[in-house]
């Protein structure tokens, strides 16, 4: 041991005295050593680089590389090592730290999203399930290992078994052999298929590389074009591109129509918009740079002027409005809108329409676009349709006038009418002649004023009609910006409805007693002075039905046409009608549905039944009884002793609404009864009848079989004593159903199927 | 002397034989049952009445703590067994079955912030104010050995909560950072920052294992993956969070507990407007538990009450109170979905019924079957006044109801104050927000 100690060892001397030289600068705090993985570094743990770097060997780079081939044989390696590393691109600046952070954040977050909503359906099925079983039953496979049991289906072959499949195939090779296949072509697939994996060597692989790396360069390609692209600041160019579009769009348009004329209004409809968006945007109007350039030069050159000129023509072209306010034409455009029965259509849309008269038609024909003309063509055809069935109505009509008025068999004049193309006739001006309305009779002047009255309901429904149409649309417009892609969509798309609705009363414990305490009267008197000014302010949008107003309105009607024996009189008061506001006009329609039946009467009527007295007297003489029979029974005796038979009842009280008109006050109510009932529907149930159903089926023994009771008794959550229940686990998402065990599961199974079946044939 | 007996004849009741079926002569025709209807709602009404009159659920007290009880930790595996971390620094581990304490040591210096079992509930972590993670076996030494913990981590950072992964061998710590932790190293494997506040409570999705969450003290919400680099996503309330649970059977959803009266349940993927605001504590909720069923949770409040929501509702369907019991700080569903556990400042530990007039025991058949009938006849009557007004008729404390009564008040004010505004202010200028919506700050991405 001595002798070692005594000999030099050079490298631990030098080492030595390098310690020793560096005992000056000693790093106190050394590299550590990690023996525990660590995601970070502890900023104790860090040490000083600078020094220790002077001494220890440098890090090779690339240039000592290149020196030491340049040196040996690989100089070309060596120089392509060089170009490599000097044509190197510089890598973009990375984001700054918040921002790519954020990006990280979203990025995890939009996992995670995606990850849980792999829940959706299970979490669905969970909340419409009527009865919930926990801990939830896991997936068991019932192996019957009994010895009587089947056996299982993929024996092993027995030696028999082999020896025949053997000369089964001896023989199907045989046979082949006398056809002259001699090979089987199954085998030689499977031979063919097994030399081209192992061709795939090499050369297959570089091949690959190539490919993919071609790919690659496509890519880097592509998005810098993209870029470029985007960075074109070229006015003629994007014009350019523009129209290129455009004309695209339109020859796939021209085939869509051919092919697909739904798909192509589709595409009308984007057409159209992008037209209308190019008409807010005020373009082509001639107030731009270019535009006032040009015109400093358009004095001199003529081909400015042609330019500037086709300019305005365009956005004279974009900014035309193809619709005429007039009332009638818009009926029509209405009415068109719904034969053709396109919700989505758009009632503003100028291209929809068509100009009535022929000869406009044509004008529009000749600067019209082709779509726009395929869209007249439609519109004739529907033009057509209108006009037949307002033909066919027309004959209708006439055949009832003259049944009506065949007893009279008067010649009479008939009214020329013309057809409006939306269906509903309008009678022609006549000049008014005194002979000839003196000689009409009764029957034609109500036929005038009823027809009349008809025209003019139509009118306004039709008018109405526009209005709703008008609204839905404004509505739709102004909900659409609102529609935000809701991350619950697909749960609440998995929702069922519960098929065995339960009352749900979420309201705080103990909240009859604080609201007979307190009542929320100020707040409910500011909402409800706000309410009544609102009422005010704007009438109802819908009709509620009010049997008064109905009853006076009916009145006013018979009045009205009972006074209107007159033409004159009657027409005056059509424009009277005319004016009325839309209130009346839809108790008109109202009343008009409820003619038929008064309702006054019918209330009263019922009143009457109900507070008359069935038998204010009652005979208690029995037909026999105390009836002798023979001479000398005098009749005066007889009806004595039933005078005296006759039980005489109390006179009834009077009813308390006795003399109350319009008012009925039930008297068999109960008073103690009223505390038990039900005021409001209970929350999940929409309506009274739901509510009701709900509680007219007993559930208990006593009126329900047994099978029945068990299962509207069955509880929502099934639990088992002295289990865990575990929390939901991954198996859920892909198990299938559970097999039932259960005789009430499976009856409510079979039930549900049965009532699926139902449905499915009553769709069919 | 004369005896008065009562004599049965066992003819009278006892079948022939076990077999035998009692065979009940019944027409099941309506028209022979004309007062099916009134019959039924009376029974709904006794059954209603004889509900309140069981409704008893307060189960015994576990006494043996000298400091308020801090946290909860609930065995996966066995029902019988709960931990508790007091002020102290005392655990103790519980025999709920006998209603004894089975074992107590003294885990650190200061408070026991948070205990959570591993998933096979082998061990048990245990975090306290000394910064320190302290493992400890659930096998209690033998008698005569020192408690000890089975390893020590100290940590960097200061130590508020711990979660264990219910599938894996990780779990998590918060404190000034969220740390994820495997088992078996010293180290964390990752910590995940956001800003620099203190995040108070922890909780791993037991469905979606590795998404967790945490609360800050910048009053905002932090959702972390464990496996990406970066938390995911926070949202900022109006006041402090205290808790959060998530719900066992639907792994979006989670319910936090707020410190300002209300609980708040959200969906992870539509963090701006909660679900639901679960109402009617009158102060600051400290904590919140969910039932394993995930119908139900629990929440246990600074004003000396527990209350027992339905998930899918705003206001609670029971609240279970006694005199002695003080600010509830803990509370917890057991995992059979039959009890609550509350742990509260004066150093008890309470259990309750979850469902107050249950009956405990061994149930018959035949009275299952009543119960059930009992049950299904409330549900179907329960929107009647007066079995509704029976039905959710609570004996609350005073200092509650003149809570409630003052809470009330103020937020008639307010309505009734931005009502006026909206009254006599430019129609649209003043919107009506909805409940839902007033307690979302912002969402930060």
């Amino acid at each position: 041991m001595s002798d070692d100690e005594e000999q030099y060892d050079p490298i631990a001397h030098k080492k030595l005295l390098q310690s020793i030289s560096n005992l000056g600068n000693v790093q106190h705090i050394r590299k550590s050593t990690r023996d525990e993985r660590q995601p970070e570094q502890n900023e104790f743990q860090l040490f000083k680089s600078a020094k220790a770097t002077e001494h220890a060997p440098k890090a090779v780079g690339v240039n000592d590389l290149v020196q030491i081939l340049r040196t040996s044989k690989h100089i070309e390696t060596g120089k392509k090592l060089k170009n490599v590393h000097n044509t190197k691109k510089v890598l973009q600046k990375p984001l700054e730290k918040p921002v790519a952070d954020r990006i990280k954040r979203t990025i995890g977050y939009e996992g995670v999203k995606k990850k849980l909503a792999r829940w959706d359906a299970v979490v669905a099925k969970q909340r419409s399930a009527e009865t919930q079983i926990f801990p939830i039953p896991s997936e068991t496979v019932y192996v019957n290992t009994a010895a009587h049991a089947n056996a299982i289906k993929t024996s092993i072959k027995s030696e028999l078994g082999k020896e025949l499949q053997a000369s089964i195939k001896k023989l199907n090779d045989l046979r082949k052999a006398q056809i002259g296949d001699n090979t089987d072509e199954q085998e030689l697939a499977q031979l063919e298929e097994k030399l081209l994996a192992q061709k795939a060597t090499r050369d297959e692989l570089h091949a690959r590389r190539r490919e993919l790396a071609y790919l690659r360069m496509r890519e880097s390609q592509k998005s810098a074009k993209a870029r470029m692209q985007n960075k074109i600041k070229s006015k003629k160019y994007h014009k350019l591109l523009k129209r290129q579009k455009v004309l695209e769009q339109v020859k796939q348009f021209e085939i869509l129509k051919k092919t697909n004329p739904e798909a192509a209004l589709e595409k009308l409809n984007a057409l159209e918009k992008s037209r209308l968006l190019e008409r807010a945007s005020l373009r082509h109007k001639n107030t731009g740079t270019w535009a006032k350039n040009l015109q400093m030069r358009a004095k001199y050159d003529k081909e400015v002027r042609k330019d500037l000129a086709e300019q305005l023509a365009v956005s004279r072209q974009l900014t035309e409005k193809k619709v005429d306010t007039d009332s009638e034409d818009e009926n029509q455009t209405t009415d068109k809108i719904e034969t053709s029965a396109e919700g989505s259509f758009d009632p503003f849309n100028p291209w929809m329409t068509v100009k009535p008269t022929e000869n406009d038609e044509s004008k529009a024909k000749e600067d019209d676009v082709s779509w726009r003309k395929y869209w007249t063509e439609r519109n004739e055809n529907e033009k057509r349709l209108a006009e037949h069935s307002a033909q066919v109505e027309e004959v209708k009509r006439k055949k009832r006038q003259q049944t009506t008025q065949a007893i009279k068999e008067l010649p009479k004049k008939k009214k020329p009418r013309i057809i409006m193309e939306n269906g509903w006739q309008v009678e022609e001006v006549e000049e008014p002649d005194k002979a000839t309305t003196k000689s009409k009779t009764l029957d034609e002047i109500f036929d005038a004023q009823q027809d009349n009255l008809h025209n003019q309901i139509n009118h306004k429904l039709d008018k109405l009609k526009k209005q709703a149409a008008l609204l839905k649309g404004v509505t739709k417009k102004s909900k659409k910006p609102k529609i935000k892609h809701d991350a619950l969509k697909n749960l609440k798309d998995l929702t069922f409805k519960k098929t065995k609705q339960r009352v749900e009363i979420d309201e705080p414990l103990n909240q009859d007693e604080v609201a007979s305490k307190q009542a929320l009267t100020a707040i409910e008197a500011v909402n409800d002075l706000q309410k009544s000014k609102e009422e005010k302010k704007s009438t109802p949008e819908v009709a509620d039905i009010d049997p008064d107003k109905i009853v006076s309105v009916t009145w006013k009607q018979k009045l009205r046409l009972t006074n209107g024996m007159n033409d004159a009189l009657a027409d005056d008061d059509a424009a009277e009608f005319d004016e009325v506001d839309p209130k009346a006009e839809r108790q008109m329609l109202i009343s008009e549905a409820f003619e038929d039946d008064d309702i006054v009467a019918d209330f009263n009527k019922d009143k009457q039944d109900d507070s008359e007295v069935k038998n204010n007297e009652l005979q208690l003489a029995m037909p026999g009884w105390g009836c002798w029979g023979g001479a000398g029974i005098s009749q005066k005796a007889l009806e004595r002793r039933n005078k005296r038979l006759l039980l005489k009842l109390a006179e009834p009280e009077k009813r308390r609404d006795d003399n109350k008109d319009n008012v009925y006050i039930n008297e068999a109510s109960n008073k103690q009864a009223r505390g038990h009932r039900v005021s409001s529907i209970p929350f999940p149930f929409k309506s009274l009848a739901d509510y009701e159903a709900s509680i007219r089926t007993p559930i208990g023994r006593d009126f329900v079989p047994e099978t029945a009771f068990r299962m509207l008794t069955r509880p929502a959550v099934i639990t088992r004593k002295g289990q865990v229940i575990e929390p939901m686990d991954e198996s859920e998402l892909v198990k299938p159903d559970r097999r039932l065990r259960h005789v009430v599961d499976k009856r409510i199974r079979r039930q549900e199927e049965q009532a699926q079946k139902a449905r499915l044939l009553l769709v069919d | 002397m004369k005896v008065k007996m009562i004599s049965r004849n066992p003819d009278n009741y006892v079948r022939e034989t076990k077999l035998q079926q009692h065979k009940v002569p019944r027409n099941y025709d309506p028209a022979l049952h004309p007062l099916e209807g009134p019959r039924e709602y009376v029974r709904a009404l006794n059954a209603t009445k004889l509900d309140r009159v069981f409704a008893k659920p307060f189960l015994c007290n576990l006494s043996g703590h000298r400091d308020g009880v801090a946290c909860f930790g609930k065995h996966p595996k066995l029902l019988s067994t709960l931990a508790t971390g007091a002020y102290d620094g005392e655990v103790r581990i519980w025999d709920l079955a006998n209603r004894t304490s089975q074992r107590s040591f003294v885990a650190h210096d200061g408070f026991v912030r948070g205990i959570a079992y591993a998933r096979n509930g082998e061990r048990l972590f245990t975090v306290g104010d000394d910064k320190t993670i302290k493992v400890w076996n659930t096998v209690a030494p033998d008698v005569g050995e020192e408690e000890e913990p089975v390893n020590t981590i100290l940590s960097r950072h200061i130590l508020h909560g711990i979660s264990h992964n219910r599938l894996d061998n990780s779990f998590a710590t918060c404190g000034e950072v969220c740390a994820i932790w495997d088992e078996q190293h010293n180290d964390p494997i990752k910590t995940l920052k956001w800003g620099v506040d203190t995040l108070h409570t922890i909780s791993y999705n037991p469905v979606e294992t590795n998404v967790l969450a945490c609360c800050a003290s910048d009053r905002s919400i932090i959702l972390y993956d464990q496996r990406e680099a970066q938390p995911l996503r926070k949202v900022v309330l109006t006041m402090k969070s205290n808790k959060l649970a998530w719900n066992p059977m639907e792994a979006f959803n989670f319910t936090v507990a707020n410190e300002d009266c209300n609980l708040y349940s959200f969906d992870t993927r539509k963090l701006q407007t909660p679900l639901k605001v679960h109402f009617d504590h009158v102060s600051a909720v400290t904590d919140v538990d969910y039932a394993p069923t995930g119908k139900e949770f629990v929440s246990g409040s600074y004003d000396k009450t527990v209350r027992l929501y339905n998930a899918h509702q705003s206001h609670s369907r029971d609240i279970y109170h006694t005199k002695r019991m003080q600010h509830v700080v803990c509370v917890a569903w057991s995992l059979d979905n039959r009890y609550i556990f509350s742990g509260s400042d004066e150093m008890n530990v309470r259990m309750w019924k979850a469902n107050a007039s249950e009956k405990l025991g061994v149930i018959r058949p035949r009275e299952r079957a009543n119960f059930n009938y009992q049950e299904a006849l409330k549900e179907k009557y329960a929107a009647h006044p007066q079995i509704k007004r029976i039905a959710r008729h609570r004996q609350v404390p005073r200092h509650v109801m003149n809570a409630q009564r003052k809470m009330r008040a103020v937020k008639e004010k307010e309505l009734v104050k931005e009502a006026n505004i909206r009254k006599h202010s430019k129609k649209g200028k003043v919107p009506f927000v909805s409940e839902k919506k007033k307690h979302v700050l912002r969402e930060d991405v």
